[in-house]
C-alpha cells in the first residue's frame, strides 16, 4: 500500500500545473483507495477489518481463508487471523446494500460488551467473597429462634484474602465442615 | 441411508448443483477479470522502470510480461519475456509464471520454470502482476544459491566474469 500511495503522490505532483479541478479529483481518488479491499483492489463491500488493521470485503477474505484452511494469515502482513476475529465496519446505510444471493456465510456480527455496572450493588454482600457457615447443637425448638431469627446479627467480616488470619480462618472452617459431616454420618448410622 | 435415495431425485439435485456451480464460476470469473483489469490500469499508470505486462490477445487470463535485467548485474539491459497464466481462482492462488526467453539463472530451470517462494507457498492475495515482475527482477540480481534449479548456474555465480558469458550464450532475444 505504501508504494502505491507514494506513486500516486508523484502522479499528483506531475499534474500539479493543471487546473484546480483535476487536482481535487486526484485527491478524491486517493481517498477512495484508502478504502479499497486488499484482495479485489476495489472499494470494500461488506467491509471487515482484521485485528492487524487491514481492510477487506468480507466475501474476499472469506474465500481467502477457505482457500488455505491450515494456514490462515493476513494477506497483507501475514499475521495470524481467523474468521471469528474480524471486525465488521458498519457505515451509514451499509446494511441495505447486502446481497441475499451471496453464498458466503453472513459477515460476523460486531461484538459489544455492556458498560461495567458501578459500585451500587457492593453493599449486597455477594461480591465480597466471604462465606459464613455456622454449626450448632441446641435444644430443638429453641434452635430455630437462634438460627432463623437472627436478623440484626452483625458478624465480623472475614479477614482479607492472603493474610495469615484468612488462612487460619479457611483452615478452621474446613475442620468444622469435616466435623459436621462426620457427626451427621454418625447420626445416620446410629 | 444414501442407498435409499431415489436416484432420479439425486440426479436432479446434482444437475441443480452443477448449474449453481457454473453460475458461481461465472461470477468469480467476472471478479477475476475485474481485478486483472484493475491491475492493468495501475501498471499502465505507474510505468515502473524495467517491467511491463499486457494481456495476450483476447484472453484476459494469459499475459505476457517483460523484465529488463537489473543494473550492475550480469543481466544488465537484457530484455526477458515471461508468460503469466492466471487460474480462475486468482488472486487466491498464484499465477503460473514462466520465462519465455531462455534465462541462465540458479533459480530458473531449462523449461523456464521459476523457483520463487511468493509464487508457491508464500503467495498472498495482495501480490499482483507488478509485484511479481518486480520480485523476479530482483531475483535476477540476487539469486538464492542454496536451493538451485540450475546447479551449473549456482556453481558459476561466484565467478561473475564467467557467469556473464553463460548468460549471454543462453540468451536469445525472442
Amino acid at each position: 500500500m505504501a508504494s502505491s500511495s507514494s506513486t500516486e503522490h508523484t502522479v499528483k505532483d506531475n499534474a500539479g500545473d493543471g487546473a484546480q479541478n483535476p487536482e481535487t479529483k486526484e485527491e478524491d481518488k486517493k481517498d477512495d483507495s484508502m478504502f479499497e479491499c486488499n484482495i479485489c483492489l476495489d472499494t470494500a463491500r461488506d467491509a471487515v477489518v482484521s485485528m492487524c488493521g487491514h481492510l477487506f470485503c468480507w466475501p474476499c477474505l472469506h474465500q481467502w481463508l477457505e482457500t488455505r484452511p491450515n494456514r490462515q494469515v493476513c494477506p497483507v502482513c501475514k499475521a495470524a487471523i481467523s474468521k471469528e476475529k474480524v471486525v465488521p465496519l458498519y457505515g451509514r446505510g451499509s446494511s441495505k446494500q447486502e446481497d441475499p444471493r451471496e453464498k458466503v456465510p453472513p459477515r460476523p456480527a460486531g461484538q459489544r460488551t455492556e458498560q461495567e455496572p458501578g459500585n451500587s450493588f457492593s453493599g449486597f454482600g455477594f461480591g465480597d467473597n466471604t462465606f459464613h457457615m455456622s454449626f450448632g447443637i441446641g435444644a430443638f425448638p429453641f434452635g430455630f429462634f437462634t438460627s432463623t431469627f437472627n436478623i440484626g446479627d452483625q458478624r465480623p467480616h472475614a479477614a482479607p484474602q492472603g493474610t495469615q488470619q484468612h488462612m487460619e480462618e479457611q483452615f478452621l472452617s474446613k475442620i468444622f465442615l469435616w466435623l459436621a459431616i462426620v457427626f451427621l454420618t454418625w447420626l445416620l448410622m446410629a | 441411508m444414501a442407498q435409499n435415495v431415489n436416484p432420479f431425485l439425486e440426479l436432479q439435485t446434482d444437475a441443480a448443483k452443477q448449474s449453481n456451480d457454473s453460475k458461481k464460476g461465472s461470477n468469480d470469473n467476472h471478479a477475476v477479470t475485474k481485478r486483472l483489469h484493475n491491475e492493468l490500469m495501475t501498471l499502465m499508470m505507474n510505468q515502473d522502470k524495467g517491467i511491463s505486462a499486457f494481456p495476450e490477445g483476447e484472453n484476459f487470463f494469459k499475459w505476457i510480461g517483460t523484465i529488463i535485467g537489473p543494473k550492475d548485474s550480469a543481466y544488465e539491459s537484457l530484455k526477458f519475456k515471461l508468460s503469466l497464466d492466471f487460474p480462475h481462482s486468482y488472486p487466491y492462488t498464484a499465477p503460473q509464471v514462466k520465462f519465455i526467453t531462455p534465462c541462465f539463472h540458479p533459480n530458473v530451470d531449462n523449461g523456464g520454470n521459476i523457483c520463487l517462494d511468493i509464487l508457491k507457498d508464500k503467495w498472498s492475495a495482495l501480490y499482483d502482476v507488478r509485484t511479481i515482475l518486480l520480485s523476479i527482477q530482483i531475483l535476477l540480481g540476487e539469486p538464492n544459491i542454496d536451493s538451485p534449479l540450475n546447479a551449473l548456474a549456482a556453481s558459476k555465480w561466484q565467478k561473475q566474469e564467467e557467469y556473464k558469458k553463460y548468460v549471454i550464450d543462453a540468451y536469445k532475444e525472442a
